[in-house]
């Protein structure tokens, strides 16, 4: 029987936009923070063709960051929003629509995680 | 540390430091007119906040902090009032330096930092709602 890979690629979706939208929040929370520079998350698309290289744990105490934590970068300033006089990157209107996004993405994630559950119980019952 | 239960600890950084600017702004506001009280004495001087950017070590996110609640140091400006106690011998009284409409500006800032933070609450707890929602037995 071949692998179902579904569960695995939803949950790193899932994981990606939870990702996406501590990243947001934290680019919301510092919106009127001096010198603060919008970050954001590296692609799914680029998550799911690469693997990153991690630190690797020793020792039970070593902190490690998860795969996706080491995907944040810093981006570019967008042509309407610039820099702005106190060096901050950050425009809340781009970062509201980000969420937006986010939110439907997870939404049809769950969506279909939860088809798919329904689909493996109707194989199992009866 | 789950990402959406440190978006909440985030957007939470983020409200607080918002009222902290609230609070300074209506300090501001309220003593708009409050003046010494012996004759050349300074006014009320304006406050000012100062945000940070803090990484939050045990997620990785960056909250923000209030860094430095600092004062003003722009010019008084002075009125014509021999009445007033702080009038100084040829009748000018000192002015605070706040000015309403800057503050008015600052306040409505505030305001909407405060309902965007707000509105990343809103959706963090959505998304994990709908991420428990998978666990509810479906039918």
């Amino acid at each position: 029987m071949q692998p179902i890979q579904l569960f695995e690629l939803a949950s790193k979706q899932a994981e990606w936009l939870a990702t996406r939208q501590s990243v947001v929040a934290g680019n919301i929370a510092n919106a009127n923070t001096p010198g603060f520079k919008a970050k954001d998350v590296t692609p799914f698309q680029s998550v799911l063709e690469t693997t990153s290289a991690r630190m690797a744990a020793t020792h039970p105490g070593h902190f490690t960051e998860t795969e996706m934590a080491s995907r944040v970068i810093t981006t570019k300033p967008t042509e309407e929003i610039g820099v702005q006089e106190s060096g901050n990157t950050v425009g809340l209107a781009d970062e509201l629509m980000k969420e937006g996004q986010v939110k439907r993405d997870f939404e049809l994630n769950a969506g279909l995680v939860k088809a798919f559950h329904r689909m493996m119980l109707m194989t199992v019952r009866r | 540390m789950d990402p959406l239960v440190a978006s909440l600890k985030v957007a939470a950084s983020g409200l607080e430091a918002q009222s902290t600017r609230i609070r300074i702004v209506s300090e501001n506001l309220a003593n708009a007119r409050s003046t010494g009280d012996t004759p050349g004495a300074d006014p009320f001087r304006r406050k000012t906040v100062t945000f940070t950017s803090e990484l939050d070590r045990l997620s990785g996110s960056s909250t923000v902090e209030v860094s430095r609640l600092g004062f003003d140091e722009g010019e008084f400006t002075t009125e014509y009032d021999p009445g007033n106690p702080a009038a100084d011998e040829k009748g000018y009284v000192k002015m605070p330096n706040v000015n309403v409409l800057v503050e008015m500006a600052d306040m409505r800032e505030a305001n909407r930092s405060y309902e965007a933070n707000l509105q990343s609450i809103k959706q963090s707890r959505d998304l994990i709602s709908a991420t428990i929602d998978l666990l509810r037995a479906s039918q």
